[in-house]
């Protein structure tokens, strides 16, 4: 109980930061009103007003009709007040469960996440499934025959994995797959589970083949620090067979940094997957967090921020109980 | 057991040689060991840190670890070689016919598999057992190696437990199947004094219950007294002598043996007390000395010992073999301790100094 308190306080102070930080360098590095009101949002209206700067309306200048625009935006969006009162304001609206409104379509931030977030989380969890598919029984094959012929091939495989930029495995995989053999749709199919499924397939391996690489080397080496523990001469001692011995014995006293790793990795992918989500056409809220940054839309930037910072206390704390789970000296102690 | 093996003797090591290869050359930590172990009988093998008595013990056991290990040689368990044995035969073997016990209970059990597992999972593989019958197993098993309250210690963590109950259990590990021969690795070295006593005790009094050979691996000459049929005392991968125990520590004919004698903690002395540590270190077992190994540090040290090893033969009684050319109490040992006492040789002046001490006029510091 004291640790999901303790969980829940640190939740929320890492929202608070986060969200603070972007809020305050959105506003400063950028303009919010350029997508509701264009390229005036930047014009000094105080000086088109005062008769500084010429007005020349309808030739795509300044006129002082946009200047009322602008002014009217401003009062919506409560961009007059000072920057600590709009920041309040933003997060008591959170606390009643509204993210805003986008500035590119109005729509409510909240229904841009509904419907981004899910297809990030599913590419995510299919990128993780091949990660740790492929790389688990790898790395036991590899640590059994340590150094031996298969061990060797596959470090040199894993560091070639590792050196591919993640884009230039996207776009090969797309060129044979999409435009070649025509196996799977270019761009993301959301009819039914099993479209869905189907169209995330080659996204999922360009993000999960370089983890897959980095699972494969650190569990790799643990697993062959613990073959020489005393503990597995023991077993060996006792006659137990060698897949045994790896299964029940090695494999989780080895898992530690790989479950490390993989927490950082899975929260890092909730927003982060926005090359291959644009190499291969996924809304997700990746490319979404971008588009919104490009265009200065901090509503929907500081919803992205909410969620990411959520899952990343929130597998932060799937991490602890997993090491908890593991290792019951941990889990005395919680 | 087929009858007509049964009057081989259990284990016979023939000229031993166990070789670590590293980019540094060749770590020769066993140099041609040979002796025989009958059925039901215990070996005590004494030698101090290094000296090759883990390597011998798991070279017999075919439990050393990486691909840079040679081992030539014969090691006969039951008349057959155990070296040329296959990894499945190996299999067969450990556990049920041969166990070991490990010097440090602290990393020898796994500290992530409750202690039930650890204690059954070979009894299902090796005796058929199913899971409730492996579990009473358990249970007798923890009884018999007097762990209280076994039902509650199976549900604990390895950390839960002290480390005399660990080793304990790795004692109770160890005897699950009935092995005809168990190793036990310096099974105390890493275990409180009080503690000390009562494990060794333990494994005298399974070993004589259960006509088990064991081999009792320890630095500490005092523990094989009246514990072990035989002694063999091992010095840089050789054996330096081999004897009856009581015949050794009736008449220790060996320098080295000596100094591991004089450096026997007497309980009379404070327990910080290191006594008579033995001069010097051992050697280097990429490039050993030439002639006896012991020669740099021996008092008793003539040119002859630098230039040629000495072979281990029998003396007097046929049971006590020795390798030295100048056994201790030999009038010619005693003239080379003269000579380097008078050339003033760091070993033999600790030495004299050390004889100069009696247990009862007490040490300071
Ligand atoms: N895997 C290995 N690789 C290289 N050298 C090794 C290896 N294992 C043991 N040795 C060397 O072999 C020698 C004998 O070691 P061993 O462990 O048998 O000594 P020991 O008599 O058991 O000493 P201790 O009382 O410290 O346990 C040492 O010099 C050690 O460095
Ligand atoms: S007397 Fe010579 S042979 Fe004997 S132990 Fe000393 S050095 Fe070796
Ligand atoms: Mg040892």
């Amino acid at each position: 109980m004291i640790v999901l308190a303790r969980r829940l306080v640190q939740l929320v102070a890492v929202v608070l930061a986060a969200t603070f930080l972007t809020f305050t360098a959105m506003n400063t590095l950028g303009d919010p009103l350029f997508n509701v009101v264009g390229f005036v949002a930047a014009v000094d209206c105080d000086a088109v007003e005062a008769g500084e700067i010429e007005d020349i309306s309808g030739q795509g200048g300044t006129s002082l009709g946009d200047c009322a625009v602008v002014a009217e935006a401003r009062e919506e969006f409560h961009l007059n007040e000072p920057l600590p009162i709009r920041y309040g304001r933003w997060v008591g609206d959170l606390i009643r469960g509204d993210f805003g409104t986008s500035f590119k379509n109005r729509m409510p931030v909240s229904t841009v996440l509904a419907d981004r977030l899910p297809k990030s989380l599913l590419l995510m969890g299919m990128a993780e499934v091949f990660a740790v598919a492929l790389s688990v029984p790898w790395a036991l094959a590899a640590a059994y025959r340590a150094n031996r012929a298969m061990d060797r091939a596959s470090t040199i495989g894993a560091f070639g994995m590792l050196a591919l930029p993640n884009f230039a495995l996207g776009v090969i995989l797309f060129y044979f797959f999409v435009v070649k053999w025509q196996i799977f749709p270019s761009r993301f199919e959301d009819d039914n589970l099993a479209v869905r499924l189907k169209s995330l397939v080659l996204p999922a391996l360009t993000l999960g083949m370089p983890l897959a690489a980095t699972y494969f080397r650190l569990l790799r080496t643990d697993l062959i620090t613990t073959l020489q523990e005393d503990f597995v001469v023991m077993a060996k001692a006792k006659g137990l067979s060698n897949r045994w011995i790896m299964f029940r014995h090695a494999l989780r006293p080895s898992m530690f940094s790989l479950v490390t790793v993989f927490g950082l990795n899975t929260a890092a992918l909730i927003g982060g997957a926005l090359i291959v989500e644009q190499i291969f056409s996924i809304p997700g809220l990746g490319r979404a967090l971008v588009e919104a940054s490009i265009r200065d839309d901090y509503p929907v930037v500081l919803g992205a921020t909410v969620v990411i910072a959520t899952g990343f206390v929130a597998i932060n704390f799937a991490v602890d109980l997993v090491y908890s789970y593991l290792d019951p000296r941990v889990r005395r102690e919680s | 057991m087929p009858d007509n093996v049964a009057n081989s003797p259990l284990l016979e090591v023939d000229d031993l040689r166990t070789t670590f290869t590293i980019p540094t050359g060749d770590v020769k930590a066993v140099r041609g060991v040979s002796f025989t172990l009958d059925r039901g009988r215990t070996l005590g093998i004494v030698g101090e840190s290094g000296s090759g008595k883990t390597v011998l013990a798991r070279s017999i056991m075919r439990l050393n670890l990486g691909t840079n290990v040679t081992t030539t040689g014969t090691a006969a368990f039951d008349g057959n070689d155990v070296l040329t044995r296959s990894p499945s035969e190996m299999r067969q073997l450990w556990g049920s016919e041969m166990a070991m016990v490990f010097q440090d209970p602290m990393t020898s059990l796994n500290p992530l598999v409750r202690v039930q597992r650890q204690v059954t999972e070979h009894l299902c593989r090796h005796l058929n057992l199913n899971r409730s019958e492996a579990r009473q197993a358990a249970v007798d098993l923890l009884r018999e190696v007097r762990i209280p309250d076994p039902d509650t210690r199976l549900r604990s963590f390895p950390h839960e437990l002290s480390g005399g109950m660990r080793q304990r259990v790795c004692i109770a590990v160890a005897l699950a199947c009935e092995p005809s021969l168990l190793f036990a690795d310096e099974p105390t070295t890493a275990l409180d004094v009080t503690v000390q006593h009562q494990i060794l005790n333990l494994l005298s009094r399974e070993q004589a219950d259960r006509e088990m050979a064991m081999v009792l691996v320890t630095h500490d000459l005092g523990v094989v007294a009246g514990r072990t049929d035989d002694t063999m005392v091992m010095y840089a991968g050789t054996v330096a002598e081999y004897a009856p125990t009581v015949s050794l520590f009736a008449d220790m004919r060996h320098p080295y043996s000596e100094a591991l004698m004089r450096s026997i903690p007497l309980t009379s002395f404070p327990s910080h007390t290191r006594l008579a540590a033995i001069t010097g270190r051992p050697p280097d077992l990429i490039d050993p000395p030439t002639g006896c190994a012991f020669s740099p540090r021996c008092p008793y040290v003539q040119d002859h010992c630098v230039n040629e090893a000495p072979p281990l033969v029998e003396i007097d009684d046929p049971a006590h073999r020795l390798a030295c050319w100048t056994p201790v109490g030999s009038p010619e040992a005693l003239t080379a301790f003269e000579k380097n006492l008078a050339a003033g040789l760091p070993q033999a002046v600790a030495v004299d100094v050390s004889t100069t001490w009696s247990p009862t006029g007490g040490v300071d510091g």
